[in-house]
């Protein structure tokens, strides 16, 4: 951190407060107007000659339909658990990959560290037409398989990458100590670096817990009935619908949809921040 | 008011048909197709499948709510005299094609899909052989220009078409009024000064070209007919560039600058609903669902906001009156593990009991798919509706002049048409719009 | 793999004959002890996801771009027909510039205000924790999602811009001028999502406004890895702030800014959501991008193959992130 002696209120006000409040809002503002149209009744939503960014008569019937006529319960059940069992498996495939290429000394293992890497350069719009196939050979489509086994895919190559900076971090000494203690390798791995590593593991795990909380395309395509939707795909093809869109539940549901991973971060972001930093340092 | 005078009018008026006698008439053939649905699901093996069966349906969600409402009972009624467990699932109608394409690539998925316009042809290789089902329901009766947007190039129709929608523009009597114009207008020359004094007034024509399913191409094309223009000739050739499509696209130019409300090229088919119920446009190319909420959803409008608005037809050009008219038909996909129960369903949609309900609940929003629903009484009670039964008569499908096959899906799919106007009135030039559009279809009629 | 055949019974034999029979489990684990198989071990949950689910359809994706595969057909052998067919269009032509437009913009404005964020965030102040994680909202919500409420804020009629400088208008503390006073009538205020460059410049505005966070949040470790001595003695020989900056933090931080850039490269490349949301391509194709443009030939016109192609013609440039980064990794190792 810098320490910034000797600075004037006026300086700090310009160079530091004003720019990072406007940062702020501009960040912060669309939230904002989720909020404000959730609780909008229709006739102060569709009508311009009112200011829009005053609610007379709040109302929770948006936030209502959500639940009584739309699969949103149902919907926010199969998100969290198509992201948290696709953030375990790539968090398997991407710490031992990690340890492997940052640690092992074998034949080809440059050659492997620069494919995993390549693959994150091929992204799902790619992917998804002849990856659709796949699926529906594999008997997959439509089922939250599908989605638990092909966002790995999207997160093992960062979450090997991360932790592989992070395992450098950590001194080989540790480990050799361990193994003329009579460790084997495996042991040395799961009892001397994975706990050092945990916070670099937690980044890891909240950076794709995120990324497959978000992702749309995949679910988009490969998930069909309603009861198997993921919330970004069901609140975008059941209520963007109907003569003028169901506007305050489209809003309800993305701030509904956005609370889980904000919550998440408010308690992990310092976490993730010096997670990365491990990660960089090496 | 002027619903009850509709209704007196319509039982003083001669040679106009009750309610009554319009099923006495038509009641014939309904319990013909009620006994064929029925020996299907009340004789044979069904039973032994019958706790079992599940039938899953695709639908767009409709414009008009209680449409659905009335689609969900009548699934539910089918379900519970067949024995099957019906899902309807009811879509953004943007996303049917993607979602079609997904379920047939895979096999997996809805039973029926219901597609827009000729979308059938499209997807012809994953669905099934409904010629049976065609002669069955209506055959030769059925209006052509809806049955040829479902029969492929082997003489396969792809679906049954269950009803049609088509636009007349919607417009504020009394705005209209308070502008000083002098009726409905007739012509296109007509509605161009008509919406001049709109735009001045503040409240424009409203129209979507962007890219969306049904008012964007429900204006594009017809314009593009109106004015002689057609995307392919009678033999499927690109015939695009020609003077007349030159005159469409300049009177379009002339028009969207004087007349319209230029945020239409963001637009989707929503949007005109909201921004007439805002009251920030007085006019537009809309299906009766305006007129449908403002009457019924005393929520969503001023109180007698109803009263006040009226609907004519697309206007006359030099090559006439056309609209274009999209089925929406109901399409059993091959891989369908119960199409026996899939077919009953469409039976009994198409019942005469059953659909005259559904044809009741949208209150002028649809069609029949057989002339006969056109002197249905319903159409004389509300007139401001009546003028959407006219629209046969000027109906023409996307791809005309040509024969239609998958290309003329694949052009709609692409926005070509409406991306001709639309880039047209944005300032590039009439020849240059005609000649990227001619390329991009010749692309695709013959690759 | 043959290198793993050879180097295992090598290995293994000598402890095999000290200790007379083994289990079969503890075999297993005086096998894993070997670094190379232990290494090609851990390697295959991850290679197995790789090879199934990326090289298999990537391949796959290939040879669907090189047949005629229209939607629930075969499809046969067209060799280079739907790239020349692509090379045809307009459209594609169209979409192959915008994406390229879409992604450079997209990606200086995120790293430069980004960098900015991440400076600002790197100071002590009260709130310091909270900030960082309000800041970082944008990013870790579903696109789809916020792209609605963007999309609700650019509405045509409905946008709360346009009410807001209809409202200054009426002010009269209007930023406009006398010739939309003349047309006020009408006036609905910029068409964001409607006039080409517009709806292209709010695309990219809320692209960037989604990834910024993650820009800032990782520069911001980067940051905090460069020693605070290193300020101090700058401060000694009179160098400004920006002069630190350039001199001092930013060759420090480098590797980190290459690795988020590259990232959200490839990402923004590659973006689908933000235009499928907010304009499916329109105003007439001035903002399909490559992979809107894949989505809307491949499903929704059901051109499978050509779909693939197009989906294709990213990997050039995707190939040339990969091998500039590939030289830059293995010039940042040998140092």
């Amino acid at each position: 951190m810098q320490a910034y002696v000797g600075e004037t209120l006026l300086k700090r006000l310009i160079v530091f407060y004003i720019p990072l409040f406007l940062f702020v809002a501009a960040m912060l503002f669309p939230f904002y107007w989720m909020f404000i149209t959730s609780i909008k009744p229709d006739f102060e939503l569709y009508n311009v000659r009112r200011s829009p960014f005053i609610v007379s008569q709040a109302t929770l019937e948006h936030w209502f339909y959500l639940f009584k006529e739309t699969m949103f319960a149902r919907w926010a059940w199969n998100t969290f658990w198509i992201a948290t069992a696709s953030t375990a498996i790539s968090l398997f495939a991407g710490v031992l990959a990690g340890y492997s290429l940052s640690r092992l000394r074998f034949p080809g293992s440059a050659t492997f560290g620069i494919s995993i890497f390549i693959t994150y350069l091929v992204p799902p719009t790619l992917l998804f037409i002849p990856l659709a196939s796949v699926i529906a050979n594999l008997r997959l489509l439509d089922s939250p398989w599908a989605l638990i086994l092909t966002y790995p895919t999207i997160l093992v190559p960062f979450s090997a990458w991360l932790l592989m900076g992070y395992f450098k971090t950590i001194p080989r000494e540790l480990e050799e100590c361990a193994r003329i203690d009579g460790a084997t390798r495996l042991q040395a791995m799961t009892k001397i670096v994975l706990p050092l590593s945990m916070p670099g593991i937690l980044s890891a795990g909240i950076f794709s817990f995120t990324l497959s909380w978000n992702e749309f395309l995949y679910a988009l395509v490969f998930i069909s009935s309603p009861q198997q939707k993921t919330i970004p795909v069901g609140v975008v093809s059941e209520l963007m619908k109907g003569d003028v869109f169901f506007w305050g539940s489209l809003m309800a549901g993305a701030l509904l949809g956005s609370i889980p991973v904000a919550f998440v971060y408010s308690f992990f972001v310092e976490n993730y921040v010096s997670g990365m930093t491990g990660a960089v340092k090496g | 008011m002027a619903h009850e005078a509709a209704q007196q009018r319509g039982e003083t008026a001669p040679g106009r048909m009750r309610r009554r006698d319009f099923l006495a008439h038509t009641g014939k053939a309904g319990a013909a197709w009620a006994a064929v649905a029925g020996t299907n699901w009340l004789t044979g093996q069904a039973p032994a499948f019958a706790q079992e069966r599940t039938l899953h349906v695709l639908e767009w969600s409709s414009f008009v709510a209680p449409a659905d409402v009335e689609r969900d009972r009548q699934a539910a009624e089918f379900g519970k005299q067949a024995g099957v467990k019906v899902t309807i699932e009811h879509i953004n109608a943007n996303d049917l094609p993607a979602r079609a394409t997904a379920a047939i690539e895979g096999s997996t998925g809805p039973d029926i899909l219901q597609l827009l316009s000729n979308y059938p042809l499209l997807y012809s290789e994953g669905l099934d052989d409904h010629n049976d089902l065609i002669t069955e329901l209506g055959g030769d009766e059925i209006y052509q220009f809806i049955r040829e947007a479902v029969r492929d190039e082997k003489g396969v129709h792809r679906g049954v078409p269950n009803f049609f929608g088509g636009g007349a523009n919607v417009y504020r009597k009394d705005i209209f009024e308070e502008v000083g114009i002098p009726g409905p207008p007739d012509t296109w020359d007509e509605y161009l000064e008509a919406g001049k004094k709109l735009k001045h007034f503040g409240m424009p024509v409203g129209q979507s070209l962007g890219h969306t399913f049904g008012d964007a191409p429900g204006f594009a094309y017809t314009l593009l007919w109106c004015f002689g223009g057609k995307e392919v000739d009678e033999d499927g050739r690109v015939a695009l560039n020609s003077k007349e499509t030159a005159n469409a696209v300049d009177f379009l130019k002339e028009f969207w600058s004087a007349a319209c409300d230029e945020g239409g090229l963001a637009w989707d088919d929503t949007s005109n609903n909201r921004a007439f119920l805002a009251e920030t446009i007085a006019c537009t190319l809309n299906g009766a669902s305006i007129y449908f909420v403002a009457r019924n959803d005393p929520r969503k409008v001023a109180p007698g906001f109803a009263d006040r608005l009226g609907h004519f037809l697309i206007p006359k050009g030099p090559n006439g009156r056309y609209h274009g008219v999209g089925p929406f038909t109901n399409c059993i996909t091959r891989y369908s593990s119960n199409k026996e129960a899939a077919r009953d369903y469409i039976r009994f949609v198409h019942q005469d009991d059953n659909f005259e309900k559904f044809l009741l609940v949208n209150k002028g929003y649809i069609n029949g798919p057989l002339p006969k629903w056109q002197e249905h009484p319903m159409w004389e009670e509300d007139p401001a509706v009546t003028i959407y039964r006219e629209l046969p008569k000027y109906g023409r499908n996307l791809g005309y002049a040509g024969p239609y096959n998958r290309h003329s899906s694949e052009a709609f799919a692409k926005y070509i048409i409406v991306d001709l106007f639309a880039k047209a009135v944005r300032g590039d030039s009439t020849q240059s719009v005609i000649a990227s559009a001619e390329k991009e279809l010749k692309n695709i009629y013959e690759g | 793999m043959k290198s793993t055949s050879q180097s295992v019974p090598t290995a293994t034999s000598d402890t095999l004959e000290a200790g007379a029979r083994l289990s079969f489990g503890r075999r297993i684990g005086l096998w894993l002890e070997n670094e190379a198989v232990l290494g090609y071990v851990l390697m295959v949950p991850a290679l197995l996801l790789i090879v199934v689910f990326i090289a298999y359809p990537f391949s796959l994706g290939v040879w669907m771009s090189l047949t005629d595969k229209l939607v629930g057909t075969p499809g046969k052998f067209v060799g280079l027909a739907n790239f020349a067919k692509l090379l045809r269009s307009e459209i594609f032509y169209q979409a192959a510039w915008n994406t390229v437009v879409f992604t450079i913009a997209a990606t200086v404005i995120k790293g430069v205000f980004g960098m900015w964020l991440a400076i600002l965030l790197n100071r002590k102040f009260r709130l310091a924790r909270f900030t960082r994680a309000t800041v970082l909202l944008p990013f870790i919500v579903p696109t789809v999602l916020s792209g609605l409420a963007w999309l609700w804020m650019f509405d045509a009629t409905f946008s709360v811009f346009n009410w807001t400088l209809k409202w200054m208008w009426q002010m009269e503390i209007s930023v406009f001028g006398m010739a939309l006073k003349e047309n006020w009538g009408y006036f609905r205020g910029p068409l964001w999502l409607g006039s080409p460059a517009l709806a292209m410049f709010s695309i990219i505005l809320v692209n960037a406004w989604r990834g910024l966070p993650f820009f800032a949040i990782t520069l911001l470790a980067g940051l905090q890895t460069v020693p605070p001595e290193l300020y101090d003695a700058g401060d000694i020989d009179g160098t400004n702030e920006f002069q630190k900056f350039w001199h001092i933090t930013l060759p420090l931080i480098k590797p980190i800014a290459v690795v988020v850039t590259v990232f959200s490269f490839v990402v923004t490349f590659s973006d689908f959501q933000v235009v499928y949301i907010l304009t499916r391509g329109g105003p007439h194709n001035s903002t399909h991008l490559l992979a809107t443009l894949a989505y809307q030939l491949g499903m929704t016109s059901g051109n499978l193959g050509e779909g693939a192609a197009a989906a294709l013609f990213m990997f050039p440039i995707l190939g040339l992130v990969i091998l500039w980064q590939l030289f830059y990794l293995r010039r940042e190792g040998s140092d």
